[in-house]
């Protein structure tokens, strides 16, 4: 591996400018801020690619051509709308449970901003290298379920409540088949942190010995995303936008600021833990050595594009579940289907350390 | 099996993206409208008609209104041809019943106006205007044109 990457070069030169000044302990708090807005840019910068990108995903996938008026190949169209969003009024029903009401978009953004904390970008690039990465980001996921809860019960109307209510029994119902999907991985490596879950696929990547895990992890995440086909939140056909009813403007566009973080922080992980994170594909011979130029950025932003791309695939592909489907597959299908993978898994393991006399 | 449906229908939906979209992009690029379409006004060629006017008889809301001279042959000349599409219910009886075939549409069929008045044109005046005189070969219209 290349030991200096940009990451690690902006670092080295910003601590190096920072130590004479402000001495050890304040450099350091001073590069987890910088990181921090970096994280913030990476956020902002996400949701404006992906806006755009979901539309033209839902154009080209329905013989369309998507948004292609604001700007050459309708690049501009984001701007368009976050200034539409900007420019509307604050509008706050009558009916509404102010405090609950008006933190909820606020707080629904907390998690999925933290959850960037524990990702790897690039070799020794984590925002904060966690020794219990993967389970810090579970706990914070599992906390974006209360936001939703919060802007049900605010709104003060029935649909937004139903919503609330889906949300909360469908998050809880996918995040445990979303963890012990995770486990699998985690047994396989013998670590929590995400840099040596990364360095543990140099050799292979997890996809091809978790092959299962990895299904389950992305039919799990699309539904802890409320992403069709298990946006059964929203739902626009039955309960009009489920939470968001009541919402407008900025504080609507929060919830889809975190929507899309989110869409992006499950795709990262997906490929941190099964594709290999920022590591160059494996191959042997002349080829893996070529490949090993890339920086490992451009490899993780490729690998998570990918699957992001595969999330709006499944989206603008399968018809919404009904309730009782969406229950009944969370938890006689995947919840079995995850437990079998990890008995598997520790089998296999058990019989590998047999093999190799370990 | 179970589930091959999904990966089924996710193989057609990979297809639809990268296959060409059916968007008619019309402000930019003029739909192909076909060779059956009715609509715009009358494009004339003002040589090639003898004003006649079964194109006036015929028309059943008297959309067009022409007028001719005799010249020292006793031969009929065209002196106006308006024809009023505010009124035309693009029945195309009068290009169907021309003898000589002067009159064909022009498939502008997105114009407006302010007022009534901007909606009746003079053919002549238009196709002066336009060179719709210039003699073109084109293909006559196919067969199960007539009525």
């Amino acid at each position: 591996m290349n030991d200096s990457n940009i990451f690690m070069l902006i670092s080295s030169f910003l601590r190096s400018l920072l130590s004479p000044l402000l001495g050890n302990d304040a450099t350091d708090l001073s590069i987890y801020v910088v990181g921090l807005v970096g994280v913030i840019i990476v956020v902002f910068t996400n949701a404006v690619i992906l806006v755009l990108m979901e539309r033209k995903v839902a154009g080209f996938m329905q013989s369309r051509l998507g948004p292609n008026r604001v700007g050459p190949w309708g690049i501009l169209q984001t701007v368009a709308d976050t200034l539409k969003l900007l420019s509307k009024e604050d509008y706050q029903p009558r009916e509404v449970d102010k405090w609950v009401w008006a933190l909820a978009p606020a707080l629904l953004f907390i998690p999925a901003l933290g959850a960037y904390a524990v990702i790897p970008f690039d070799n020794q690039a984590v925002p904060v290298d966690l020794n219990i990465g993967i389970f810090y980001f579970i706990a914070l996921s599992s906390l974006s379920t209360l936001p939703f809860l919060m802007a049900g019960w605010g709104s003060n109307n029935k649909y937004s409540m139903l919503g609330g209510m889906r949300a909360v029994a469908q998050m809880i119902s996918y995040e445990i088949p979303l963890i012990f999907s995770i486990l699998g991985v985690i047994m396989l490596v013998g670590s929590l942190q995400m840099s040596s879950i990364v360095e543990a696929q140099s050799k292979v990547w997890f996809v091809l010995l978790q092959p299962v895990a990895f299904v389950i992890y992305v039919i799990a995440a699309t539904a802890e995303t409320n992403r069709t086909p298990f946006d059964l939140v929203e739902c626009e056909g039955e309960i009009v936008a489920g939470p968001f009813t009541e919402y407008s403007g900025m504080r609507w566009s929060m919830f889809f600021l975190a929507e899309y973080a989110n869409l992006f922080a499950v795709s990262a992980i997906a490929t941190t833990l099964f594709l290999g994170g920022w590591q160059p594909l494996p191959l042997p011979g002349a080829l893996g050595d070529i490949l090993q130029f890339i920086p490992g950025w451009i490899w993780f932003a490729a690998k998570t594009y990918f699957m992001i791309f595969v999330f709006m695939w499944f989206r603008w592909t399968f018809p919404r579940f009904r309730m009782d489907q969406l229950m009944s597959f969370g938890w006689k299908v995947l919840l079995p289907l995850s437990l079998a993978n990890i008995l598997i898994t520790g089998v296999g393991i058990y019989f590998y350390r047999v093999m190799i006399g370990g | 099996m179970q589930g091959i449906g999904l990966l089924k229908g996710m193989f057609v939906t990979i297809q639809e993206f990268f296959r060409k979209p059916v968007t008619e992009e019309y402000p930019d690029v003029m739909p192909d409208l076909g060779d059956r379409f009715r609509g715009g006004t009358i494009k004339l060629k003002t040589s090639k008609c003898i004003s006649c006017g079964i194109c006036m008889n015929s028309c059943p809301n008297g959309s067009i209104k022409l007028t001719s001279v005799r010249d020292e042959n006793n031969k009929r000349h065209l002196s106006t041809y308006v024809h009023d599409s505010g009124l035309c219910l693009y029945c195309n009886l009068c290009i169907e019943s021309c003898p000589v075939k002067c009159i064909d549409w022009t498939n502008e069929f997105a114009f407006s106006g302010y007022s009534r008045e901007d909606l009746i044109f003079d053919c002549i005046d238009l196709a002066k205007k336009r060179g719709y005189d210039v003699p073109e070969v084109k293909a006559t219209p196919e067969a199960g044109e007539k009525g």
